[in-house]
C-alpha cells in the first residue's frame, strides 16, 4: 500500500514537470505527511549541510571542472588527427577513430555529455569530406560518447558510490574491462556493417607511417593525465576525490603549455561548473532527503517482502529491474533517473544476491543504453545538435546498432561476472 | 521588476564565479597537500575541509545561476503535449514548488547556522575553523536563490495575468532537452573556435617566416 501510494505520488509529481530536484523533495514532504508522525523536514538544514559539505562530493565539481578545462584545452582536435592515422585502415575508416577518441577521451573525461559533444564537434566535417553513411558515421559519435560514464573516471560512479555506499576506486577498476569490452563491440559493430555495405565505409583516408609516428605525441596528453589520475588512485597516493583535483591541476598545466590560459577562460570554466555543480547537488539533495523519508516509512523493506512474497528468483529480480531502466530510460533524463531509483534497486539487487559494484557497473552500461535510445536520449540531442541538419531520426537509426552492441554486453557482465570483477578481485 | 532580474543576474554569476575560483583554489590546495603529503610524510592539514566548505558555498550560490539560465533538469514527457496554457500552469507550478521546498531548506539551514552562532562552533580538525564563517555564506547563497525564484515566480504570474505567454515561457519555461544540448554543443564550439584562430595565426607565422628564409 505504502509503496504504492508513494510511487504515484512521485511519478504525478515529476510527472507534471517539476524540476527533479525540487520534486523530489516534495515528494519526500508529501509522504512524510502521509506515513510519519515524525516531522522529518527538520533534518533538513543539517542534511544539506552535511550532504553538500561532504568531502568525497567535492569529486563532482572537480571532475566536472576538469572535462571544461580539457575542453578549451585543445587537447582534442590533435588526439582525433592522430588516432585518424592509426585506425583508419579498418573496416569503417573514421568511424573506427570516433569510437577510439572516445573511448581515450573518455578516459580523462567523467562526463558522457562532454565526450560527445567535444569528439562530435572534432570529426562532424569528416562525413562529407569522404562520404560516409551518415546515420552511422553519426551513431559512432553518439554511442561512442556514452563510454564517457564507463571508462573511468565517472562522474555517474561517483554519484552512485556515495548514495549506495560502495567503494569508488573499486568501481572505477570495475568499469575498465567492460569499457574495453565495449570499444571493441562498437569497432566490430561498425566492422561488420561496413563488411556487409562495403560502400557505407566511405573514401580511403590517406595515411603513412611517417604521419602516424609524427602525430604519435598528441595522444599523450591524455594517456599522461589518465596515468597520473588512475595511477595515484591505484598505487593509493590520492583517494578518487584528490586525484581529480590533481587532474585539473594537469590540465590547467596542458593548457598553459599549449597557451591557452587565460582569465576569460578561467572565468568561463568556473561559472559552467558552478551551475552544472548546483544543479546535480540540488537533485541530490532532493534524493537524499526523499531517501530518508522512505527509510523511516520502511518502504524498502516492504518492497523486499513483497518479492518475498512472490517467491521471485535472483534472476527474475535482475531481469525486472533490467526491463525497469530500459522502459525508463526511454523517456526520462538519465542522471534524474539514476539518482532517483538506485536508493531503492540497490538495496533489493544486494539482497537478491549481487554485488553493489558489479551492479553499478550494470546500472552505467543501461544508462549509457538510455542516452542513445529514443524518444529521450541525450546524446541523440547532442550529435544532432552539432550535425545542425537533417533529421534527429537519422542520429536514432545510426545509433540502432550500438544499442544492440549494448544490450550484449548486459548480457555478457550478466552471464560472466568475472568480466566486471575480476579486477577488483586481483587488484581492489 | 526588469531591473531587478538584470540585478539578480549578476549578483548571480558574480556568486558562481567566486564559487568556481574556491573550488580551483581548493584543488590547488589539495595537490599542495598530497604533494608533501608523499614527499616528506607531512602535511599542511585542512585541504579536504576546505573543498568540502568551497562546494556547499558554491552550489548554494549556483543555484540561483541554474534557476535564470532555466538549466534545472525537469522531466518534460507530459509538459511538451499539452496546451500552451497548461504548459504556462506547468511552469508557474514548478517554481511555486522550488520556493517551498528551498525555503524550507534555508529556514532549517539558519537553524543550523544560528546554532553555530550561539555555540560558537569550531571544526574538529587542526584549522578548528569558525563555522559561522562557510555556514553563513552557504546559507547567504541559500536565501538569495529563494528570493530570486520567488522574484521569478511574481515575474511569472504577472505574465499569467497580463496574458504575455510568451514572456513567462521566456522566463521560466521548461528549456527543452534539445535546447540543453544545444547549448553545450555551442559551448563546445565556442572552446574550439580559440583554438582554431590560434593554429591559424601560428600557421601565418610560420609561412611567413619560411618565405623570409
Amino acid at each position: 500500500m505504502t509503496a504504492a501510494v508513494s510511487l504515484v505520488v512521485l511519478l504525478a509529481i515529476l510527472g507534471s514537470s517539476i524540476a527533479v530536484a525540487a520534486g523530489m523533495g516534495l515528494t519526500g514532504v508529501v509522504l512524510n505527511q502521509l506515513f510519519s508522525s515524525m516531522p522529518l523536514t527538520r533534518v533538513l538544514g543539517e542534511l544539506t549541510w552535511s550532504t553538500t559539505s561532504n568531502f568525497i562530493l567535492t569529486a563532482i565539481p572537480f571532475y566536472i571542472m576538469f572535462g571544461e578545462i580539457l575542453l578549451r584545452s585543445g587537447i582534442a582536435e590533435r588526439m582525433y588527427a592522430s588516432l585518424m592515422q592509426w585506425l583508419s585502415w579498418l573496416p569503417g575508416g573514421l568511424m573506427h577513430s570516433n569510437v577510439g577518441a572516445c573511448a581515450l577521451f573518455g578516459s580523462v573525461s567523467g562526463s558522457s555529455v562532454a565526450t560527445a559533444a567535444t569528439i562530435g564537434v572534432v570529426a562532424m566535417g569528416e562525413i562529407d569530406k569522404h562520404k560516409y553513411n551518415e546515420p552511422l558515421f553519426l551513431g559512432t559519435l553518439a554511442a561512442g560518447g556514452t563510454l564517457g560514464i564507463l571508462i573511468p573516471p565517472s562522474i555517474n560512479m561517483i554519484i552512485y558510490g556515495v548514495m549506495t555506499d560502495t567503494s569508488v576506486p573499486k568501481l572505477y577498476l570495475a568499469g575498465f574491462i567492460p569499457g574495453f569490452i565495449l570499444t571493441v563491440l562498437f569497432s566490430l559493430t561498425v566492422a561488420i556493417a561496413c563488411i556487409w555495405k562495403p560502400h557505407w565505409g566511405g573514401n580511403k583516408v590517406e595515411t603513412s607511417w611517417d604521419e602516424r609516428i609524427r602525430t604519435l605525441p598528441d595522444l599523450l596528453p591524455p594517456l599522461v593525465l589518465l596515468m597520473i589520475v588512475i595511477g595515484a588512485i591505484f598505487y593509493g597516493v590520492a583517494t578518487a576525490t584528490e586525484a581529480a583535483a590533481v587532474g585539473i591541476v594537469g590540465a590547467l598545466a596542458i593548457t598553459a603549455w599549449r597557451r591557452r590560459l587565460t582569465l576569460t577562460m578561467l572565468r568561463d570554466v568556473c561559472e559552467a561548473t558552478v551551475r552544472t555543480t548546483a544543479m546535480v547537488v540540488a537533485i541530490l539533495v532532493g534524493a537524499f532527503f526523499l531517501n530518508v523519508v522512505i527509510q523511516t516509512i520502511g518502504l524498502t523493506q516492504q518492497l523486499s517482502r513483497l518479492i518475498a512474497a512472490y517467491q521471485l528468483t535472483p534472476t527474475q529480480v535482475l531481469l525486472a529491474v533490467i526491463a525497469l531502466y530500459l522502459v525508463l530510460g526511454t523517456f526520462m533524463e538519465e542522471l534524474s533517473m539514476m539518482i532517483s531509483t538506485i536508493p531503492i534497486t540497490t538495496p533489493l539487487m544486494v539482497q537478491a544476491g549481487y554485488d553493489s559494484v558489479w551492479y553499478g557497473i550494470l546500472i552505467v552500461l543501461l544508462i549509457q543504453t538510455a542516452m542513445i535510445s529514443p524518444p529521450f536520449g541525450i546524446n541523440l540531442f547532442v550529435i544532432q545538435g552539432i550535425r545542425g541538419r537533417g533529421k534527429l531520426s537519422d542520429v536514432e537509426l545510426g545509433s540502432a546498432p550500438f544499442v544492440i552492441a549494448l544490450l550484449i554486453m548486459i548480457a555478457i557482465i550478466c552471464i560472466w561476472p568475472e568480466t566486471v570483477m575480476w579486477a577488483v578481485r586481483v587488484f581492489g | 521588476m526588469e531591473r531587478l532580474q538584470e540585478v539578480a543576474t549578476r549578483v548571480s554569476r558574480a556568486g558562481a564565479i567566486a564559487g568556481g575560483a574556491l573550488l580551483l583554489f581548493a584543488s590547488i590546495a589539495i595537490c599542495i597537500d598530497i604533494t608533501t603529503r608523499y614527499l616528506f610524510a607531512w602535511t599542511l592539514g585542512g585541504a579536504d575541509e576546505l573543498s568540502g566548505y568551497a562546494l556547499a558555498i558554491s552550489s548554494a550560490w549556483g543555484l540561483s545561476a541554474a534557476v535564470l539560465t532555466r538549466s534545472h533538469i525537469r522531466i518534460d514527457t507530459i509538459y511538451v503535449r499539452v496546451r500552451a496554457q497548461a504548459r504556462a500552469m506547468l511552469d508557474l507550478l514548478n517554481l511555486a514548488v522550488f520556493v517551498f521546498f528551498f525555503a524550507l531548506i534555508t529556514y532549517y539551514a539558519w537553524g543550523v547556522f544560528r546554532q553555530s552562532w550561539q555555540s560558537d562552533s569550531h571544526s574538529l580538525s587542526e584549522i578548528q575553523m569558525p563555522l559561522i564563517v562557510p555556514q553563513g555564506l552557504w546559507v547567504a547563497g541559500l536565501a538569495f536563490f529563494v528570493l530570486v525564484s520567488a522574484m521569478l515566480l511574481v515575474r511569472g504570474l504577472r505574465s499569467f495575468l497580463g496574458r504575455d505567454l510568451d514572456a513567462l515561457f521566456a522566463a521560466i519555461g521548461s528549456k527543452s532537452a534539445v535546447a540543453e544540448a544545444q547549448e553545450e554543443v555551442e559551448n563546445v564550439e565556442r572552446a574550439f573556435e580559440a583554438e582554431r584562430l590560434e593554429h591559424e595565426r601560428l600557421e601565418r607565422e610560420r609561412l611567413e617566416r619560411e618565405k623570409k628564409s
